[in-house]
């Protein structure tokens, strides 16, 4: 019997240095390269014959891709186009490491919050690049809410800022808070099932059951509330009207 | 028995409770504080990200939205052409009934031509015979008058002759034949 915190310990299958960087092959590292590698598999392997009439893998694979192109050109428009491949490899890695951390033993690359951060970092840096490229200074009247009295400015424009450097913090808190408290929750209850043995463990049982179900849900909800949400910030960086 | 079964369990479970706490305890908190392993899993996001974004905008996104405007072009196409079959088939439509209206039209007016040459034969046949019968009827009348006039002067002649057959008898002499024509004639104009 092990700590429900156990199952996200990082360990080092291969230890490696590069330029000094500790680089080591981790545990986390497998399953982040199992998820590109099955990603492409579907994307890649999947549409290997473009037919015309999909078959099943390579159904999967244009559902995928409708699905981040719609999303892309319902909440940035046109000039989302460039950032469309981001965008999507942004879902399928962040889909495909949820799904994959819900396979027993496997591990949750995204229930850490220093990979989330990192990508919410770079989408945070990624958006507000574009929109100093895209509009210079004038970028900063993102803080400035239109039809306002300038009393309510002074009080309005400090909030839209933090709310502005708070969005890193909150895409990439609430993914690994998700998978975190996903994960803890099964294996607490995993261990209520051993603890309760052959006559009281059903019921606990039987609430992993159904909760497995709605971790499999969220795995794709967070996945999804990730791009959205990107897709959401990059449309302020791109037309810049709220 | 049973009983000892459960004693058993219970005393499986507080060891396992205790030895969770303890192992929590040993690990020191949460792993996803240890900043020891953030740059291994920085190092590797960032590997396994740039590789699936490369398959992705290299490989991936081409070929689908490649696929997604040939089977979008091909619909079109089916479309487009099934569209002009249908417009095709209108006009041929068209064109047909166009046909069968000016047949219909056409046949219309024979049958009132001929029908019109008919009635106008018949007509003048009826005409013909109708002044044909009233010569007929004419002469007819025109002999019956003469006939009459014929009669009427032999039955004038008859009453002369029967007169003076009648005027020698009685008187034994013959009558003036001059005076007994104005005699009759006054007789039959007083009978008339």
């Amino acid at each position: 019997m092990h700590s429900p915190m156990e199952q996200f310990e990082i360990k080092r299958l291969l230890h490696l240095k590069i330029f000094g960087i500790d680089a080591s092959f981790t545990n986390s590292s497998t399953w982040m390269i199992i998820a590109v590698i099955l990603a492409t598999a579907v994307f890649v392997w999947g549409m290997r014959q473009r037919a015309l009439v999909p078959g099943r893998l390579q159904s999967v694979a244009e559902i995928g891709y409708e699905f981040i192109a719609g999303m892309v050109r319902d909440n940035v428009g046109d000039g989302g186009k460039k950032y469309f491949p981001f965008i999507l490899t942004l879902f399928i890695f962040i889909l495909f490491c949820n799904v994959l951390g819900m396979v027993p033993y496997s591990f949750t690359p995204t229930s850490h919050i220093v990979v989330t951060f990192a990508m919410a970092a770079f989408v945070f840096v990624g958006v507000t690049i574009i929109g100093f490229a895209r509009h210079g200074l004038h970028f900063l009247s993102l803080f400035v809410p239109k039809g306002v009295p300038f009393v309510l400015l002074l009080l309005l424009v400090p909030i839209e800022i933090i709310s502005y450097f708070i969005r890193p913090f909150s895409l990439s808190i609430r993914l690994f808070a998700n998978m975190l408290a996903g994960h803890t929750m099964l294996k607490v209850f995993g261990g209520f099932v051993v603890m309760l043995g052959i006559i009281g463990g059903w019921a606990p049982l039987a609430f992993i059951v159904v909760f497995t179900g709605l971790e499999l849900l969220i795995a794709f909800l967070q996945a999804y509330v990730f791009a959205i949400l990107t897709c959401l910030y990059l449309n302020d960086a791109v037309h810049l009207h709220h | 028995m049973l009983k000892s079964i459960y004693g058993a369990l219970a005393g499986l479970a507080v060891l396992v409770a205790s030895g969770t706490a303890m192992a929590k305890e040993g690990s020191g908190g949460m792993p996803q504080l240890d900043y020891h392993s953030f740059a291994p899993q920085l190092v590797w996001l960032a590997i396994a990200f740039l590789a699936l974004y490369l398959v992705m905008s290299r490989l991936a996104v081409p070929a689908i939205s490649d696929t997604i405007d040939k089977r979008q072009g091909k619909i079109q196409g089916d479309l487009d052409a099934a569209e002009k079959a249908n417009e095709d088939t209108r006009s041929l439509v068209a064109a047909y009934e166009k046909r069968l209206a000016d047949t219909r039209e056409e046949a219309r007016k024979l049958m009132r031509e001929r029908g019109e040459a008919d009635s106008a034969a018949a007509a003048a046949r009826l005409q013909a015979l109708h002044d044909k019968l009233a010569a007929q009827i004419g002469e007819a009348e025109k002999r019956i008058a003469a006939q009459r006039d014929d009669v009427m002067r032999g039955l004038e002649h008859m009453a002369e002759d029967i007169g003076q057959d009648v005027y020698t008898k009685l008187a034994g002499q013959p009558a003036d034949r001059a005076a007994l024509t104005a005699k009759i004639a006054a007789a039959k104009g007083g009978s008339r």
